[in-house]
């Protein structure tokens, strides 16, 4: 490696360099228009309020998701188990509250109940898993592939391979949940608004967010400089199961039922989001805003295959995986120290 | 054909039950193979399985039964190169797809060993004793035949296809040949997979690109339950869904009166039931059963929906 | 005809200019030398010569004819170079690594008995007895240049560019490597290599070039020129003593004594005193424990005692963060690997420690600047732009940072963990002020070195050690690089009895 100082090697042609580096940083936002662009031409109903609400609002489930991957993913770790997880706090919290009706009513008392079961499962969960990977010392991929299989394996068996269903008389207090609107917006997308903003700032502008990307960074670096390594780690797999199970909450009043194939590739697509967004695979820098519109542009992906007849629906998969190929594309490796 | 089927059982059933001398028939193995509960049929698929073997195993303690299941077609061939080591004495298979599955099933036949496949049948012909299926282009005719009855001048209508497998192209293919030369249009098919969410998404951007749908063929039960609640809630009126597997829920809403639902077509996941008992029937008591049944996909409407709604199973 | 020339060689990255008209040459059986501070030009001059980069301007002449321009022609040609930064691959083993991109085979299969043979007789040449089936991660650094060496040595050159090779390496180790460059040279190969150890050019360089600002000031027979006379050519202003004035032998208050340490594996029953005020000296040869023991100490593994006591109180082991908390701070010898943040910025890197402890929730981003621009100001940090990243900074100005970063806890014990490795002449003056002005305030400091020169340069007491135990102590007029070595090889025993060892 060279001795070169800063002076000689940073001034160089200033003014190219950081139009480039804008247009790297931008890289998913740019992405995300010219498919909206592509969207606008290739079908009519595509800008309309109403297809962009029913995408923003299912785009809302992975995106909060999401964004609790951006932090695990941010310091390094990697949790595959999150949409099983959410198949599991989707049946047990039906569960809960189909049995908790005859004490709490069916009104909002019962939801409240509800919301405050799917986060203490979720919140456990993910430090059961945080615990294994950092106390225990097994590799992240282990032990969420692990744990992948066995949230999903339970929940089949207390569905008894069926779905769980909501009771009937209990699905109106829960529907405004997903298909309500405050201010004309529908509420999905401003949880999903309220948790990125927060996501955002804390990553950026806390003292937690910074450890995070420091340990993500360079683990070692992190420990000798007085960072409480392994609580912030195991907190980021805490934060990753409460967004999920905020995710399921919203979920469940969609359909009224966890059914077995609930979450299926949910892990794949909120870690395919954060990627695209530029958050480094390898840990050290992460992007919540780029995450959101890595969401956004997996939404629309689909939903444009499905607004237009023109590619074969036996190719959606290979322009899905086109699509994501470039959008990383457009911006450069980011696997810096 | 289910009826004959029902009372040679039965027949069978009391004749073991009223003799009072113990086992007939030789300590046999009976291996079973089927996929895992991944979505609402395959859920209903495992529970109708573990009963009949439950009540099998009750009925005729001296025949033993293995049960495999399976994530997916290399597995199953796993899974029944290890039943094979179990040295069972007949097979009940449900391939999770014929190519792959069939040089294994051959195997275990050079063995001896009796085969039977459900559902689904091999890539060739003649290596099963016994098949017991359901009628995929039956199953395709039927949704045709629904809307034509439904829409005689003609009527828009939505498709969407399961997972991407040799029967969901059977399906298709009747279901199509079926619309020809009517004056029923059919504006798009898109997969959803047999899946909930799927149908819900893709439902929604249906009604976002066609103003006039008149019915939705949502391929099964689950999308059907997907695409109702996308209707829902763009306020929609006068669709008509048309679902497919004979899901509980969904005869349910058949037998109460649904504003858009007011059918099914017969596809169930009992069709184990009777493989399951005919097989265990040639062990217990030597009953000849080789021979192809194949099971009709009738219309499930409002007048016949009792006879076919298990409210207590998981599908 | 010599080996390699240089004619009016230049080289510019964009408008800046590195190097500026350099003519020298370099004779076949030969070593020569290139010194000069952090950013004179040497390493650029170096990678141009090795094909890694091309020349601006001028030309190259290697055995009369054009020089190769690419590292693949370089390597055939017999030009190899040694890097800095090790081009290791720390999953393979030793023998794999000494042949990494030219395995030895046997028909279609790698032959690794053959590997395996050679680079044992490779690194035997060199004095080192690494195990050749050891996978690296498992290796001491100072292996690791023995093992790059070795991958040098493999090729057969003609000449070795070699840059600062004995940095990490013992005396004992460099002396082994000299041994190596000089039937090297017997055999007429050549040799140019960089050094900031000025004693080392002395003893095994037959010239030495002084590179000043992209220019040659000065090439010299070695034995024409003293160091200070050297070391004055690369400033290019008359040196004041390097080491500050000691201080007097007052008798000093303990901060802080432990008794009976032990880190399974490396350090066994240590038991010292830190005083306030003074700076305590810790030398030995690599491997000896020196800097298990301070990070056992406070807290960055995993250790016992049988008692610990700090500020005159009797206490348990503190725990990393405690440590800190605590305010005693240890400066790590890897300030690449786990000193600094190689891709977040200064200020962040700057007030990182400092955050961690007792930092708000909420960053300041504005009192990080200004944080950053008060250090840069105090230690004279040299970086262009204030918001590169710390990877963007030379050796020395790294260590700068991460020193400011250390004592941004306002610390009352600072344990400096090989201070001034990799950092040139000028920034070594520095940090040898900023020491002695910290125990000129009372604080307890403590300096790890394995530069003989420096412990008796700066040390008030020495602590020598040796296999994991502390082998003796010298103070004040007592300490003498004699009496260290002398402990640290065991010829002389004081406390616990241990065999004489040749």
């Amino acid at each position: 490696m060279t001795d070169i100082t800063a002076t000689s090697a940073g001034s160089a042609a200033s003014p190219g360099r950081s139009l480039l580096a804008l247009l790297e940083a931008a890289g998913p936002l740019i992405a995300l228009i010219l498919l909206m662009l592509i969207g606008t031409a290739m079908s009519d109903s595509f800008l309309g309020a109403e297809n962009l609400s029913n995408v923003f609002t299912r785009s809302a489930i992975i995106g909060i998701i999401a964004v609790g991957a951006t932090f695990v993913i941010t310091a390094g770790g990697l949790d595959l188990s999150v949409g099983s997880l959410s198949a599991l706090v989707a049946g047990m919290t039906i569960m809960f509250m189909n049995a908790a009706a005859a004490t709490l009513g069916d009104g909002w008392p019962l939801v409240a109940a509800g919301i405050a079961f799917s986060l203490a499962i979720g919140a456990f969960a993910g430090f059961v898993n945080g615990f294994m990977i950092v106390k225990g010392r097994v590799e992240a991929f282990i032990v969420t592939l692990g744990a992948m299989g066995i949230f999903r394996s339970v929940i089949t068996w207390l569905a008894d391979g069926g779905s769980i269903s909501l009771d009937f008389s209990l699905r109106d207090a829960a529907r405004p949940i997903y298909y309500g609107q405050v201010l004309g917006i529908a509420v999905p997308i401003i949880v999903l608004a309220v948790i990125a903003v927060i996501g955002e700032l804390t990553l950026r502008r806390m003292r937690f967010g910074r450890h995070v990307a420091a340990i993500g960074s360079n683990r070692h670096v992190a420990f000798y400089s007085a960072i409480p390594v392994n609580r912030v780690r195991i907190l980021t797999y805490v934060i990753q199961g409460l967004c999920v199970a905020v995710a399921t909450v919203i979920y469940v009043p969609r359909l009224g039922a966890a059914t077995p194939s609930t979450g299926l590739m949910w892990e794949l697509e909120a870690i395919a989001a954060v990627i695209i967004g530029g958050t480094a695979l390898s840990g050290g820098f992460g992007r919540i805003w780029g995450t959101i519109v890595g969401v956004l542009i997996l939404g629309f992906i689909s939903n444009i295959l499905n607004l237009t007849g023109f590619i074969s629906p036996y190719l959606n998969g290979a322009f899905q995986g086109a699509i994501i190929i470039i959008a990383v594309l457009l911006q450069r490796d980011r696997s810096q120290g | 054909m289910l009826n004959k089927l029902k009372s040679l059982v039965a027949a069978g059933t009391l004749a073991v039950a009223g003799l009072a001398s113990p086992a007939l028939a030789a300590d046999a193995v009976i291996g079973v193979s089927i996929p895992a509960a991944t979505h609402g049929w395959t859920g209903g698929l495992n529970y109708h399985t573990k009963r009949t073997i439950d009540r099998m195993k009750e009925a005729f303690p001296n025949i033993d039964f293995v049960l495999a299941t399976s994530s997916s077609a290399t597995q199953q061939v796993n899974d029944i190169e290890d039943l094979m080591a179990r040295n069972i004495n007949a097979l009940v298979v449900l391939p999770f797809e014929s190519d792959p599955l069939t040089e294994p099933v051959k195997a275990a036949k050079a063995k001896g060993v009796f085969i039977a496949t459900v559902d689904r049948g091999l890539a060739e012909e003649g290596i099963e004793d016994l098949y017991v299926g359901g009628d995929n282009p039956q199953y395709g005719k039927a949704a045709a035949e629904y809307f034509k009855k439904k829409f005689p001048d003609g009527g828009k209508i939505v498709v969407m296809r399961g997972i991407p497998t040799a029967i969901d192209n059977i399906r298709i293919d009747a279901f199509n040949e079926a619309l020809k030369d009517t004056k029923i249009e059919v504006l798009d098919m898109q997969y959803a997979n047999w899946n909930p969410d799927k149908g819900f998404e893709v439902m929604q951007d249906y009604l976002q690109r066609f103003p006039e749908i008149d019915g939705v063929w949502a391929g099964d039960d689950d999308a059907a339950l997907g695409a109702i609640e996308a209707i829902k809630q763009a306020d929609r009126k006068n669709v008509t869904v048309l679902g497919g597997s004979g899901m509980n829920k969904v005869i349910k809403l058949v037998m109460d009166g649904h504003d858009m639902v007011d059918a099914d077509i017969f596809y169930p996941p009992t069709l184990i039931i009777p493989a399951i008992e005919l097989v265990t029937m040639k062990f217990a008591t030597q009953a000849p059963i080789n021979g192809r049944y194949v099971l009709g996909s009738p219309l499930i409407t409002k007048d016949n929906a009792a006879e076919y709604y298990f409210p207590d199973a998981p599908y | 005809m010599s080996l390699l020339s240089f004619r009016e060689v230049a080289k510019s990255y964009g408008v800046v200019p590195v190097l500026k008209g350099i003519d020298l040459a370099v004779e076949p059986g030969e070593v020569l030398a290139l010194v000069g501070e952090n950013g004179a030009g040497k390493s650029t001059l170096m990678r141009i010569a090795a094909g890694l980069a091309p020349a601006s301007a001028g030309t190259m002449l290697f055995s009369g004819a054009p020089a190769p321009v690419t590292l693949h022609e370089a390597e055939r040609a017999g030009i190899v170079m040694v890097h800095q930064e090790f081009c290791l691959a720390p999953h393979l083993t030793v023998a794999e690594n000494v042949f990494l991109g030219r395995e030895l085979t046997r028909g279609l299969f790698t032959d690794r008995k053959a590997m395996e043979t050679k680079a044992r007789a490779l690194l035997a040449e060199l004095g080192s007895a690494a195990p050749v089936r050891a996978r690296l991660r498992d290796l001491p650094v100072s292996d690791w240049q023995m093992i790059e060496l070795a991958k040098a040595f493999a090729r057969q050159p003609r000449l070795i560019l070699m840059d600062e090779p004995t940095a990490v390496l013992s005396a004992t180790e460099a002396g082994n490597l000299f041994a190596r460059i000089r039937a090297f040279r017997e055999a007429g190969g050549s040799v140019i290599f960089t050094s900031h150890r000025l004693d080392e050019v002395k003893a095994i360089a037959d010239r030495v070039a002084v590179l000043r600002d992209g220019q040659i000031v000065r090439v010299e027979a070695t034995s024409a020129i003293s160091e200070d006379a050297m070391a004055e050519a690369m400033v290019g202003r008359p040196l004041a003593e390097i080491y500050p004035p000691r201080r007097g032998a007052a008798p000093r208050k303990a901060f802080l004594s432990v008794a009976g340490l032990c880190a399974p594996g490396t350090v066994e029953d240590a038991s010292l005193d830190i005083r306030e005020g003074e700076v305590l000296g810790i030398s030995g040869l690599v491997g000896s424990g020196r800097t298990e023991l301070f990070e056992a100490l406070l807290g960055l593994r995993p250790a016992s005692c049988r008692s610990f006591v700090l500020r005159g109180r009797e206490r348990r082991l503190p725990g990393a963060r405690e440590a800190w908390a605590l305010k005693l701070a240890y400066l790590t010898e890897d300030r690449k690997g786990k000193g600094l943040l190689l891709g977040k910025s200064l200020d962040q890197n700057v007030a990182l420690t400092s955050g961690a402890i007792a930092g708000a929730a909420w960053i300041d981003r504005r009192a990080e600047r200004r944080d950053l621009e008060a250090a840069v100001g105090r230690y004279d940090i040299r970086a262009g732009r204030l918001d590169v990243t710390a990877g963007a900074l030379s050796g020395g100005n790294q260590q700068k940072v991460l020193i400011a970063k250390t004592l941004g806890v306002e610390p009352d014990l600072i344990v400096f963990d090989e201070p001034t490795r990799g950092v040139d002449i000028g920034a070594k003056q520095q940090i040898y002020e900023i020491i002695a002005g910290l125990a000129g305030q009372g604080k307890a400091i403590v300096v790890i070195s394995s530069e003989m020169q420096e412990i008796v340069g700066l040390s008030d007491r020495v602590l020598v050690m040796r296999r994991g135990r502390i082998a003796g102590e010298l103070s004040g007029e007592a300490i003498s690089e004699n009496d260290i070595i002398r402990f640290a090889m065991g010829l002389e025993e004081k406390g616990p009895q241990e065999e004489a060892s040749p």
